[in-house]
Protein backbone atom coordinates (compact mmCIF):
# COMPACT_ATOMS: atom_id res chain seq x y z
CA UNK A 1 0.00 0.00 0.00
CA UNK A 2 2.92 2.05 0.99
CA UNK A 3 4.28 2.84 -2.56
CA UNK A 4 6.06 5.77 -1.76
CA UNK A 5 8.55 4.23 0.48
CA UNK A 6 11.63 2.91 -0.54
CA UNK A 7 12.18 -0.75 -0.02
CA UNK A 8 15.14 -0.31 2.97
CA UNK A 9 12.76 2.12 4.74
CA UNK A 10 9.87 -0.20 4.62
CA UNK A 11 12.50 -2.88 6.75
CA UNK A 12 13.59 -0.14 8.87
CA UNK A 13 10.00 1.25 9.98
CA UNK A 14 8.82 -2.45 9.84
CA UNK A 15 11.49 -3.75 12.18
CA UNK A 16 11.42 -0.58 13.83
CA UNK A 17 7.65 -1.19 14.62
CA UNK A 18 8.13 -4.86 15.64
CA UNK A 19 10.75 -3.87 18.13
CA UNK A 20 8.17 -1.55 19.77
CA UNK A 21 5.33 -3.47 20.17
CA UNK A 22 7.41 -6.73 21.62
CA UNK A 23 8.62 -4.41 23.83
CA UNK A 24 5.40 -3.43 24.96
CA UNK A 25 4.09 -6.27 25.15
CA UNK A 26 6.91 -8.02 27.44
CA UNK A 27 6.37 -4.47 29.53
CA UNK A 28 2.59 -4.96 29.40
CA UNK A 29 3.32 -9.05 31.25
CA UNK A 30 6.09 -8.20 33.13
CA UNK A 31 3.81 -8.03 36.74
CA UNK A 32 2.69 -11.30 35.88
CA UNK A 33 6.50 -12.47 35.30
CA UNK A 34 7.84 -10.97 38.47
CA UNK A 35 4.88 -12.84 40.33
CA UNK A 36 6.05 -15.69 39.03
CA UNK A 37 9.91 -15.42 39.56
CA UNK A 38 9.52 -14.20 43.01
CA UNK A 39 6.85 -16.83 44.11
CA UNK A 40 10.21 -19.69 43.38
CA UNK A 41 12.34 -17.39 45.30
CA UNK A 42 13.07 -17.73 49.36
CA UNK A 43 11.72 -15.24 52.03
CA UNK A 44 14.88 -13.51 51.90
CA UNK A 45 15.43 -12.74 48.37
CA UNK A 46 12.72 -11.25 47.77
CA UNK A 47 13.20 -8.79 50.48
CA UNK A 48 16.52 -7.62 49.08
CA UNK A 49 16.07 -8.01 45.26
CA UNK A 50 12.63 -8.49 43.41
CA UNK A 51 13.75 -7.66 40.11
CA UNK A 52 16.35 -10.42 40.28
CA UNK A 53 16.20 -14.21 39.52
CA UNK A 54 15.60 -16.48 42.04
CA UNK A 55 19.25 -18.11 42.68
CA UNK A 56 17.54 -21.68 43.16
CA UNK A 57 13.63 -22.32 42.77
CA UNK A 58 12.23 -22.83 45.99
CA UNK A 59 9.24 -25.45 45.68
CA UNK A 60 8.49 -25.49 49.44
CA UNK A 61 6.64 -22.31 49.07
CA UNK A 62 4.07 -24.16 46.79
CA UNK A 63 4.35 -27.30 48.45
CA UNK A 64 3.20 -25.10 51.70
CA UNK A 65 0.38 -23.17 50.49
CA UNK A 66 -1.16 -26.36 48.72
CA UNK A 67 -1.03 -27.99 52.02
CA UNK A 68 -2.49 -24.93 53.83
CA UNK A 69 -5.10 -23.90 51.28
CA UNK A 70 -5.87 -27.44 50.84
CA UNK A 71 -5.84 -26.33 47.07
CA UNK A 72 -7.15 -29.61 45.94
CA UNK A 73 -10.21 -29.41 47.47
CA UNK A 74 -10.54 -25.91 46.52
CA UNK A 75 -9.66 -26.91 42.71
CA UNK A 76 -12.41 -29.74 43.47
CA UNK A 77 -15.24 -27.17 44.65
CA UNK A 78 -14.58 -24.64 42.05
CA UNK A 79 -15.25 -27.54 39.35
CA UNK A 80 -18.49 -28.95 40.76
CA UNK A 81 -19.36 -25.12 41.23
CA UNK A 82 -18.49 -24.32 37.57
CA UNK A 83 -19.66 -27.74 36.09
CA UNK A 84 -22.90 -27.53 38.34
CA UNK A 85 -23.81 -23.50 37.07
CA UNK A 86 -22.69 -24.35 33.20
CA UNK A 87 -24.82 -27.58 32.58
CA UNK A 88 -27.64 -25.63 34.33
CA UNK A 89 -27.30 -22.27 32.23
CA UNK A 90 -26.61 -24.18 28.75
CA UNK A 91 -29.92 -27.05 29.06
CA UNK A 92 -32.64 -24.68 30.44
CA UNK A 93 -31.65 -21.19 28.37
CA UNK A 94 -31.13 -23.35 24.58
CA UNK A 95 -34.77 -25.49 25.76
CA UNK A 96 -36.40 -21.92 26.61
CA UNK A 97 -34.97 -20.10 23.66
CA UNK A 98 -36.17 -23.09 21.13
CA UNK A 99 -39.93 -23.04 22.23
CA UNK A 100 -39.43 -19.10 22.46
CA UNK A 101 -38.66 -18.81 18.87
CA UNK A 102 -40.23 -21.59 17.12
CA UNK A 103 -44.03 -20.51 18.66
CA UNK A 104 -44.32 -16.62 18.73
CA UNK A 105 -47.72 -16.13 20.71
CA UNK A 106 -48.34 -13.09 23.48
CA UNK A 107 -47.31 -15.74 25.90
CA UNK A 108 -44.03 -16.45 24.57
CA UNK A 109 -43.18 -12.91 24.18
CA UNK A 110 -44.58 -11.68 27.32
CA UNK A 111 -41.71 -14.89 28.60
CA UNK A 112 -38.76 -13.90 26.44
CA UNK A 113 -39.10 -10.09 28.09
CA UNK A 114 -39.49 -11.86 31.62
CA UNK A 115 -36.32 -14.06 31.59
CA UNK A 116 -34.21 -11.63 29.28
CA UNK A 117 -35.03 -8.03 31.01
CA UNK A 118 -33.14 -9.20 34.35
CA UNK A 119 -29.90 -8.25 32.15
CA UNK A 120 -30.28 -4.86 33.00
CA UNK A 121 -30.12 -5.63 37.12
CA UNK A 122 -26.89 -5.01 38.24
CA UNK A 123 -25.53 -7.88 40.46
CA UNK A 124 -24.95 -5.32 43.86
CA UNK A 125 -28.16 -3.69 43.70
CA UNK A 126 -29.85 -6.90 44.59
CA UNK A 127 -27.22 -8.73 46.47
CA UNK A 128 -28.23 -7.70 50.07
CA UNK A 129 -31.52 -9.28 49.57
CA UNK A 130 -30.33 -12.27 47.52
CA UNK A 131 -28.29 -13.08 50.83
CA UNK A 132 -31.39 -13.03 53.17
CA UNK A 133 -33.30 -14.96 50.46
CA UNK A 134 -30.91 -17.99 49.69
CA UNK A 135 -30.91 -18.29 53.65
CA UNK A 136 -34.58 -18.69 53.52
CA UNK A 137 -34.59 -21.25 50.58
CA UNK A 138 -31.58 -22.37 51.92
CA UNK A 139 -29.33 -22.27 48.80
CA UNK A 140 -26.35 -20.43 50.37
CA UNK A 141 -23.14 -22.00 52.66
CA UNK A 142 -22.75 -25.17 50.11
CA UNK A 143 -21.19 -25.77 46.56
CA UNK A 144 -23.82 -26.78 44.76
CA UNK A 145 -26.26 -24.34 46.15
CA UNK A 146 -23.92 -22.01 44.76
CA UNK A 147 -23.78 -23.38 41.57
CA UNK A 148 -27.60 -23.57 41.25
CA UNK A 149 -27.51 -20.07 42.19
CA UNK A 150 -25.55 -19.39 38.82
CA UNK A 151 -28.33 -20.82 36.39
CA UNK A 152 -30.30 -17.38 37.66
CA UNK A 153 -27.77 -15.07 36.97
CA UNK A 154 -26.26 -16.60 33.61
CA UNK A 155 -30.51 -17.64 32.03
CA UNK A 156 -30.94 -14.13 31.09
CA UNK A 157 -28.07 -13.37 28.76
CA UNK A 158 -27.50 -17.30 27.82
CA UNK A 159 -31.60 -17.41 26.73
CA UNK A 160 -30.85 -13.83 24.98
CA UNK A 161 -27.26 -15.58 23.14
CA UNK A 162 -29.28 -18.58 22.70
CA UNK A 163 -32.42 -16.82 20.77
CA UNK A 164 -30.83 -14.97 18.11
CA UNK A 165 -29.48 -17.37 17.20
CA UNK A 166 -32.01 -19.91 17.06
CA UNK A 167 -33.83 -17.65 13.59
CA UNK A 168 -30.89 -19.06 11.75
CA UNK A 169 -31.78 -23.00 11.95
CA UNK A 170 -34.60 -23.27 9.37
CA UNK A 171 -37.87 -24.72 11.08
CA UNK A 172 -37.71 -26.86 8.38
CA UNK A 173 -35.73 -28.91 10.08
CA UNK A 174 -37.73 -29.69 13.16
CA UNK A 175 -40.93 -30.14 11.29
CA UNK A 176 -40.01 -32.90 9.17
CA UNK A 177 -38.63 -34.82 12.77
CA UNK A 178 -42.13 -34.25 14.05
CA UNK A 179 -43.62 -35.59 11.11
CA UNK A 180 -41.59 -38.74 11.19
CA UNK A 181 -43.24 -38.98 14.75
CA UNK A 182 -41.02 -36.95 17.48
CA UNK A 183 -41.72 -34.82 20.00
CA UNK A 184 -40.95 -31.51 20.91
CA UNK A 185 -38.70 -32.70 23.36
CA UNK A 186 -37.11 -35.51 21.64
CA UNK A 187 -36.38 -33.15 18.82
CA UNK A 188 -35.18 -30.52 20.75
CA UNK A 189 -32.15 -32.69 21.96
CA UNK A 190 -31.85 -34.90 19.02
CA UNK A 191 -32.17 -32.24 16.07
CA UNK A 192 -31.66 -28.87 17.19
CA UNK A 193 -29.18 -29.07 20.19
CA UNK A 194 -26.41 -30.35 18.14
CA UNK A 195 -27.28 -27.62 15.77
CA UNK A 196 -26.53 -25.19 18.40
CA UNK A 197 -22.83 -26.02 18.68
CA UNK A 198 -21.13 -23.24 17.79
CA UNK A 199 -23.36 -21.07 20.01
CA UNK A 200 -23.37 -23.10 22.93
CA UNK A 201 -19.34 -22.76 22.45
CA UNK A 202 -19.78 -19.29 22.83
CA UNK A 203 -22.05 -19.21 26.48
CA UNK A 204 -19.73 -22.05 28.00
CA UNK A 205 -16.73 -19.82 27.23
CA UNK A 206 -18.18 -16.82 28.83
CA UNK A 207 -19.65 -18.55 31.66
CA UNK A 208 -16.53 -20.71 32.76
CA UNK A 209 -14.79 -17.91 32.55
CA UNK A 210 -17.11 -15.90 34.77
CA UNK A 211 -17.82 -18.66 37.05
CA UNK A 212 -14.26 -19.91 37.58
CA UNK A 213 -13.24 -16.20 38.57
CA UNK A 214 -16.00 -14.79 40.39
CA UNK A 215 -15.49 -13.35 43.69
CA UNK A 216 -18.62 -11.21 45.15
CA UNK A 217 -20.89 -13.93 45.15
CA UNK A 218 -18.91 -16.73 46.52
CA UNK A 219 -17.96 -13.83 48.81
CA UNK A 220 -21.82 -13.18 49.98
CA UNK A 221 -22.63 -17.32 49.99
CA UNK A 222 -20.06 -19.45 51.43
CA UNK A 223 -16.94 -17.53 53.10
CA UNK A 224 -18.86 -18.54 56.43
CA UNK A 225 -18.35 -22.34 55.56
CA UNK A 226 -14.77 -23.53 54.95
CA UNK A 227 -15.24 -27.08 53.02
CA UNK A 228 -17.25 -25.04 50.31
CA UNK A 229 -15.14 -22.20 49.82
CA UNK A 230 -13.75 -21.78 45.77
CA UNK A 231 -10.11 -21.31 45.37
CA UNK A 232 -10.32 -17.08 44.11
CA UNK A 233 -12.27 -16.53 47.55
CA UNK A 234 -9.81 -19.24 49.69
CA UNK A 235 -6.72 -17.06 47.81
CA UNK A 236 -8.68 -13.92 48.79
CA UNK A 237 -8.50 -14.67 52.96
CA UNK A 238 -5.00 -16.52 52.48
CA UNK A 239 -3.42 -13.72 50.77
CA UNK A 240 -4.91 -11.34 52.99
CA UNK A 241 -3.80 -13.70 56.35
CA UNK A 242 -0.29 -13.47 55.43
CA UNK A 243 0.54 -9.98 55.27
CA UNK A 244 3.90 -9.61 53.99
CA UNK A 245 4.81 -12.89 53.63
CA UNK A 246 5.06 -12.49 49.98
CA UNK A 247 6.80 -16.00 49.33
CA UNK A 248 3.48 -17.77 50.42
CA UNK A 249 1.23 -14.89 48.92
CA UNK A 250 2.85 -15.10 45.60
CA UNK A 251 2.77 -18.73 45.53
CA UNK A 252 -0.92 -18.79 46.17
CA UNK A 253 -1.79 -16.28 43.73
CA UNK A 254 0.26 -17.99 40.55
CA UNK A 255 -1.45 -21.43 42.19
CA UNK A 256 -5.01 -19.50 41.45
CA UNK A 257 -4.46 -18.14 38.67
CA UNK A 258 -2.59 -21.27 37.28
CA UNK A 259 -5.56 -22.96 35.84
CA UNK A 260 -7.11 -20.20 33.76
CA UNK A 261 -4.36 -19.55 32.18
CA UNK A 262 -3.39 -23.40 31.25
CA UNK A 263 -6.49 -23.15 29.84
CA UNK A 264 -6.05 -20.28 28.13
CA UNK A 265 -2.74 -21.70 26.35
CA UNK A 266 -4.39 -24.56 24.75
CA UNK A 267 -7.83 -22.48 23.62
CA UNK A 268 -6.54 -19.30 22.73
CA UNK A 269 -8.24 -18.96 19.71
CA UNK A 270 -11.55 -20.78 21.12
CA UNK A 271 -11.41 -18.36 24.32
CA UNK A 272 -11.06 -15.19 22.63
CA UNK A 273 -13.57 -16.15 19.47
CA UNK A 274 -15.99 -16.74 22.36
CA UNK A 275 -15.65 -13.79 24.21
CA UNK A 276 -15.80 -11.56 20.95
CA UNK A 277 -19.04 -12.91 20.16
CA UNK A 278 -20.56 -13.07 23.60
CA UNK A 279 -19.81 -9.39 23.52
CA UNK A 280 -21.41 -8.68 19.81
CA UNK A 281 -24.55 -10.74 20.69
CA UNK A 282 -24.52 -9.85 24.21
CA UNK B 1 -60.62 -26.10 11.23
CA UNK B 2 -62.84 -25.35 13.57
CA UNK B 3 -62.26 -24.61 16.87
CA UNK B 4 -63.07 -27.54 18.67
CA UNK B 5 -60.29 -29.24 16.81
CA UNK B 6 -57.74 -26.50 17.69
CA UNK B 7 -58.43 -25.91 21.17
CA UNK B 8 -56.85 -28.94 22.57
CA UNK B 9 -53.95 -28.41 20.29
CA UNK B 10 -53.88 -24.99 21.38
CA UNK B 11 -53.66 -26.21 24.97
CA UNK B 12 -50.90 -28.39 24.17
CA UNK B 13 -48.91 -26.09 22.92
CA UNK B 14 -49.47 -23.40 25.41
CA UNK B 15 -48.09 -26.34 28.20
CA UNK B 16 -44.90 -27.56 26.19
CA UNK B 17 -44.43 -23.95 25.95
CA UNK B 18 -44.39 -23.82 29.77
CA UNK B 19 -42.81 -26.81 30.19
CA UNK B 20 -40.22 -25.84 28.40
CA UNK B 21 -39.34 -22.54 29.72
CA UNK B 22 -40.67 -23.61 33.58
CA UNK B 23 -36.68 -24.06 34.93
CA UNK B 24 -36.01 -20.64 33.80
CA UNK B 25 -38.74 -18.53 35.09
CA UNK B 26 -38.12 -19.86 38.08
CA UNK B 27 -34.76 -19.90 38.24
CA UNK B 28 -34.54 -15.79 37.04
CA UNK B 29 -36.90 -15.20 39.60
CA UNK B 30 -35.73 -16.99 42.79
CA UNK B 31 -32.72 -15.63 41.72
CA UNK B 32 -32.85 -12.01 40.51
CA UNK B 33 -36.71 -11.05 40.75
CA UNK B 34 -37.58 -12.04 44.45
CA UNK B 35 -34.53 -10.17 45.70
CA UNK B 36 -35.11 -7.38 43.53
CA UNK B 37 -38.65 -6.75 44.71
CA UNK B 38 -37.27 -7.56 48.53
CA UNK B 39 -34.55 -4.45 48.22
CA UNK B 40 -37.45 -2.45 46.75
CA UNK B 41 -39.29 -3.04 49.70
CA UNK B 42 -36.37 -2.66 52.04
CA UNK B 43 -35.42 0.21 50.84
CA UNK B 44 -38.40 1.72 52.72
CA UNK B 45 -37.76 0.42 56.12
CA UNK B 46 -35.46 0.03 58.94
CA UNK B 47 -33.46 -2.66 59.08
CA UNK B 48 -30.54 -4.40 60.62
CA UNK B 49 -30.92 -7.47 58.83
CA UNK B 50 -31.35 -9.57 62.56
CA UNK B 51 -34.63 -8.42 64.19
CA UNK B 52 -37.57 -9.90 62.97
CA UNK B 53 -39.53 -6.76 61.53
CA UNK B 54 -38.31 -3.87 59.49
CA UNK B 55 -39.43 -1.17 60.37
CA UNK B 56 -41.30 0.58 58.19
CA UNK B 57 -39.89 5.02 57.41
CA UNK B 58 -41.42 5.77 53.82
CA UNK B 59 -38.51 7.78 51.74
CA UNK B 60 -36.01 8.47 54.63
CA UNK B 61 -33.73 6.62 53.23
CA UNK B 62 -33.61 7.95 50.21
CA UNK B 63 -33.46 11.32 52.12
CA UNK B 64 -30.45 10.37 53.96
CA UNK B 65 -28.57 9.29 51.36
CA UNK B 66 -28.83 12.61 49.88
CA UNK B 67 -28.83 14.55 52.70
CA UNK B 68 -25.52 16.92 53.51
CA UNK B 69 -25.25 14.57 57.03
CA UNK B 70 -23.99 11.53 55.57
CA UNK B 71 -22.02 12.50 52.10
CA UNK B 72 -20.66 8.69 52.13
CA UNK B 73 -22.65 7.51 48.92
CA UNK B 74 -23.21 11.00 47.28
CA UNK B 75 -18.75 10.81 47.32
CA UNK B 76 -18.51 6.99 46.24
CA UNK B 77 -20.69 7.83 43.04
CA UNK B 78 -18.89 10.95 42.19
CA UNK B 79 -15.24 8.72 42.46
CA UNK B 80 -17.48 6.00 40.47
CA UNK B 81 -18.31 8.66 37.65
CA UNK B 82 -14.40 9.78 37.81
CA UNK B 83 -13.15 6.08 37.30
CA UNK B 84 -15.50 5.14 34.74
CA UNK B 85 -14.79 8.38 32.43
CA UNK B 86 -10.85 7.61 32.59
CA UNK B 87 -11.26 3.97 32.43
CA UNK B 88 -13.50 4.32 29.52
CA UNK B 89 -11.36 6.99 27.72
CA UNK B 90 -8.08 4.52 28.34
CA UNK B 91 -9.58 1.36 27.33
CA UNK B 92 -10.86 2.37 24.24
CA UNK B 93 -7.97 4.57 23.18
CA UNK B 94 -4.97 2.46 24.24
CA UNK B 95 -7.47 -0.88 23.16
CA UNK B 96 -7.66 0.58 19.45
CA UNK B 97 -4.11 2.10 19.09
CA UNK B 98 -3.16 -1.32 20.26
CA UNK B 99 -5.63 -3.31 17.93
CA UNK B 100 -4.41 -1.43 14.61
CA UNK B 101 -0.97 -2.23 15.81
CA UNK B 102 -2.11 -6.26 16.20
CA UNK B 103 -3.59 -6.23 12.61
CA UNK B 104 -0.50 -6.00 10.95
CA UNK B 105 0.63 -8.85 9.02
CA UNK B 106 3.57 -10.11 11.31
CA UNK B 107 4.36 -13.89 12.55
CA UNK B 108 4.35 -13.10 16.37
CA UNK B 109 0.89 -10.87 16.00
CA UNK B 110 -1.37 -13.66 17.70
CA UNK B 111 1.35 -14.70 19.60
CA UNK B 112 1.16 -10.31 21.17
CA UNK B 113 -2.77 -11.12 21.05
CA UNK B 114 -2.76 -13.74 23.64
CA UNK B 115 -0.30 -11.60 25.95
CA UNK B 116 -2.39 -8.74 25.95
CA UNK B 117 -5.50 -11.16 26.67
CA UNK B 118 -3.87 -12.91 29.95
CA UNK B 119 -4.86 -10.45 32.26
CA UNK B 120 -8.31 -10.59 31.28
CA UNK B 121 -8.44 -14.45 31.80
CA UNK B 122 -6.92 -13.81 35.52
CA UNK B 123 -9.16 -12.79 38.47
CA UNK B 124 -9.85 -9.68 39.52
CA UNK B 125 -8.52 -10.38 42.83
CA UNK B 126 -5.70 -12.07 41.93
CA UNK B 127 -4.99 -9.09 39.75
CA UNK B 128 -5.43 -6.74 42.68
CA UNK B 129 -2.86 -8.79 44.61
CA UNK B 130 -0.48 -8.80 41.43
CA UNK B 131 -0.08 -4.77 41.69
CA UNK B 132 -0.36 -4.71 45.39
CA UNK B 133 3.12 -6.65 45.34
CA UNK B 134 4.11 -4.08 42.31
CA UNK B 135 3.22 -0.83 44.05
CA UNK B 136 4.82 -1.65 47.05
CA UNK B 137 7.81 -4.41 46.72
CA UNK B 138 8.63 -3.81 43.07
CA UNK B 139 8.53 -0.02 43.01
CA UNK B 140 10.70 0.44 46.15
CA UNK B 141 13.86 -1.72 43.96
CA UNK B 142 13.14 0.18 41.14
CA UNK B 143 13.28 3.53 42.98
CA UNK B 144 16.44 2.06 44.61
CA UNK B 145 17.96 1.46 41.60
CA UNK B 146 17.08 4.79 39.22
CA UNK B 147 16.15 6.93 41.67
CA UNK B 148 13.02 8.79 39.99
CA UNK B 149 10.82 10.09 42.32
CA UNK B 150 7.91 8.65 40.35
CA UNK B 151 8.66 5.10 42.35
CA UNK B 152 9.03 6.75 45.56
CA UNK B 153 5.40 8.19 45.52
CA UNK B 154 2.62 6.50 48.10
CA UNK B 155 0.86 4.55 45.08
CA UNK B 156 -1.59 3.24 47.53
CA UNK B 157 -1.00 5.18 51.02
CA UNK B 158 -2.55 8.13 49.23
CA UNK B 159 -5.97 8.97 48.20
CA UNK B 160 -5.58 10.97 44.91
CA UNK B 161 -2.69 8.31 43.39
CA UNK B 162 -4.53 5.20 44.98
CA UNK B 163 -7.35 6.68 42.64
CA UNK B 164 -5.02 6.78 39.93
CA UNK B 165 -3.92 3.16 40.37
CA UNK B 166 -6.88 1.72 40.47
CA UNK B 167 -7.49 3.17 36.88
CA UNK B 168 -4.54 1.50 36.01
CA UNK B 169 -4.84 -1.50 36.92
CA UNK B 170 -8.28 -2.20 35.93
CA UNK B 171 -7.52 -0.49 32.66
CA UNK B 172 -4.29 -3.53 32.78
CA UNK B 173 -6.86 -5.62 33.59
CA UNK B 174 -9.17 -5.72 30.74
CA UNK B 175 -7.50 -4.00 28.19
CA UNK B 176 -7.39 -7.28 26.06
CA UNK B 177 -10.94 -7.90 26.32
CA UNK B 178 -10.97 -4.51 24.35
CA UNK B 179 -8.17 -5.06 22.15
CA UNK B 180 -9.74 -8.75 20.84
CA UNK B 181 -13.49 -6.65 19.62
CA UNK B 182 -11.09 -3.67 18.15
CA UNK B 183 -9.67 -6.37 16.18
CA UNK B 184 -12.50 -7.85 15.20
CA UNK B 185 -13.88 -5.08 13.87
CA UNK B 186 -10.80 -3.78 12.35
CA UNK B 187 -11.09 -6.95 10.40
CA UNK B 188 -14.83 -6.96 9.21
CA UNK B 189 -14.14 -3.82 7.30
CA UNK B 190 -13.16 -4.80 3.29
CA UNK B 191 -9.79 -4.52 2.00
CA UNK B 192 -11.41 -2.49 -1.17
CA UNK B 193 -12.19 0.38 0.73
CA UNK B 194 -8.95 1.22 2.61
CA UNK B 195 -7.10 -0.03 -1.30
CA UNK B 196 -9.55 2.52 -2.73
CA UNK B 197 -8.89 5.07 0.13
CA UNK B 198 -5.11 5.08 -0.49
CA UNK B 199 -5.42 5.35 -4.52
CA UNK B 200 -7.49 8.38 -3.98
CA UNK B 201 -4.06 9.55 -2.16
CA UNK B 202 -5.32 9.77 1.31
CA UNK B 203 -2.29 9.52 3.77
CA UNK B 204 -1.97 7.28 6.87
CA UNK B 205 -3.81 9.68 9.77
CA UNK B 206 -6.17 10.18 6.90
CA UNK B 207 -7.28 6.35 6.59
CA UNK B 208 -8.02 6.07 9.74
CA UNK B 209 -9.89 8.80 10.83
CA UNK B 210 -11.86 9.28 7.51
CA UNK B 211 -12.04 6.11 6.93
CA UNK B 212 -11.15 2.89 9.88
CA UNK B 213 -12.75 4.91 12.56
CA UNK B 214 -16.19 5.47 11.42
CA UNK B 215 -16.45 2.32 9.75
CA UNK B 216 -15.83 1.00 13.50
CA UNK B 217 -18.94 2.46 14.63
CA UNK B 218 -20.59 -0.95 15.82
CA UNK B 219 -17.34 -2.19 17.68
CA UNK B 220 -17.01 1.58 19.62
CA UNK B 221 -20.49 0.86 20.81
CA UNK B 222 -19.89 -2.49 21.89
CA UNK B 223 -16.60 -1.33 23.36
CA UNK B 224 -17.81 1.99 24.80
CA UNK B 225 -21.26 0.23 26.33
CA UNK B 226 -19.22 -2.67 27.92
CA UNK B 227 -16.56 -0.26 29.24
CA UNK B 228 -19.38 1.82 31.15
CA UNK B 229 -21.30 -1.39 32.41
CA UNK B 230 -18.31 -2.77 33.99
CA UNK B 231 -16.65 -0.07 35.10
CA UNK B 232 -19.64 1.26 36.89
CA UNK B 233 -20.04 -1.72 39.06
CA UNK B 234 -16.17 -1.79 40.15
CA UNK B 235 -16.01 -3.76 43.16
CA UNK B 236 -13.28 -6.89 43.45
CA UNK B 237 -10.19 -4.96 42.26
CA UNK B 238 -10.58 -2.42 45.20
CA UNK B 239 -11.33 -5.03 47.60
CA UNK B 240 -7.90 -6.78 46.96
CA UNK B 241 -5.91 -3.22 46.45
CA UNK B 242 -7.01 -0.31 48.88
CA UNK B 243 -10.60 -1.84 50.66
CA UNK B 244 -11.30 1.44 50.07
CA UNK B 245 -9.06 3.46 51.69
CA UNK B 246 -6.68 5.46 52.14
CA UNK B 247 -9.37 7.21 54.75
CA UNK B 248 -12.26 5.85 52.41
CA UNK B 249 -11.11 7.97 49.66
CA UNK B 250 -11.54 5.04 47.25
CA UNK B 251 -15.25 3.62 47.79
CA UNK B 252 -17.03 3.00 44.61
CA UNK B 253 -20.71 3.01 44.75
CA UNK B 254 -20.99 -0.96 45.12
CA UNK B 255 -18.19 -1.26 47.66
CA UNK B 256 -20.43 1.73 49.50
CA UNK B 257 -23.90 -0.51 49.34
CA UNK B 258 -21.50 -3.48 50.24
CA UNK B 259 -20.03 -1.63 53.52
CA UNK B 260 -23.45 0.04 54.21
CA UNK B 261 -25.59 -3.54 54.25
CA UNK B 262 -22.79 -6.31 55.52
CA UNK B 263 -20.50 -3.90 57.60
CA UNK B 264 -22.59 -0.96 59.34
CA UNK B 265 -25.85 -3.45 59.33
CA UNK B 266 -28.00 -0.92 57.86
CA UNK B 267 -29.56 -3.30 55.44
CA UNK B 268 -32.66 -0.98 55.00
CA UNK B 269 -30.04 2.01 53.73
CA UNK B 270 -28.20 -0.23 51.76
CA UNK B 271 -31.37 -1.41 50.14
CA UNK B 272 -32.15 2.49 49.24
CA UNK B 273 -28.56 2.78 48.16
CA UNK B 274 -28.65 -0.24 45.89
CA UNK B 275 -31.83 0.91 44.02
CA UNK B 276 -30.24 4.44 43.55
CA UNK B 277 -27.54 3.05 42.19
CA UNK B 278 -29.73 0.59 39.75
CA UNK B 279 -31.55 3.14 38.36
CA UNK B 280 -28.70 5.33 37.86
CA UNK B 281 -26.48 2.35 35.83
CA UNK B 282 -29.95 1.93 33.97
CA UNK B 283 -30.51 5.49 32.86
CA UNK B 284 -26.79 6.14 31.58
CA UNK B 285 -25.85 2.45 30.01
CA UNK B 286 -28.70 3.58 27.73
CA UNK B 287 -28.04 6.98 27.20
CA UNK B 288 -24.74 5.81 26.10
CA UNK B 289 -25.90 2.74 24.43
CA UNK B 290 -28.46 5.38 22.29
CA UNK B 291 -25.79 7.89 21.41
CA UNK B 292 -23.13 5.85 20.15
CA UNK B 293 -26.09 3.79 18.12
CA UNK B 294 -27.19 6.95 16.33
CA UNK B 295 -23.86 8.26 15.53
CA UNK B 296 -23.03 4.56 13.42
CA UNK B 297 -22.14 5.31 10.11
CA UNK B 298 -24.54 2.89 7.95
CA UNK B 299 -22.04 0.80 5.74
Amino acid sequence: MDKVQSPVRRIVTHTLFLVVIVLLACLYIYPVFLMVCNSLKPFKEILTNVLALPSHLEWANYSYVIEKMEYFRLFFNNVVITLLGILGIVAFSSMAAYILDRRQTRVTKALHTFIITPMLIPFQTIMITLLKFMNIIHLNGTTWGLGIQYWGFGIPMATFIYFNFMKSIPSEIDESAMIDGATTFQTYVRIIFPLLKTVTATVVVLDVMWIWNDFLLPLLMVNSSPSSKTLVLAAYNFVGSLNTKWHYALAAMVLAILPSVIVFVFLQRYIVDGVVAGAIKG
Amino acid sequence: MDKKSMSPMNRKALKETLLFTLPAVVMVLIAIYIPFVMSGYYSLTEWNGISRNPVFIGLNNFKTIFSSGSPEFVNALVFTFKYSALFIVFSNVLALALAVALTKEFKLANFLRGMFFLPYIMSMTIVGFIWKFIFTQGFEKLYELTGWGIWNLSWLGDGGLAFWSLVIVGTWQSLGFYIVLYIAGLQAIPKEVMEAASIDGATGSQRFFRVTLPLLGPSITTCMFMSLTNSLKVFDIILALTKGGPGGATYSATLDIYREAFQNNNYGLGSAKAIVFFVIVLVLTQVVLKIFESREVQQ
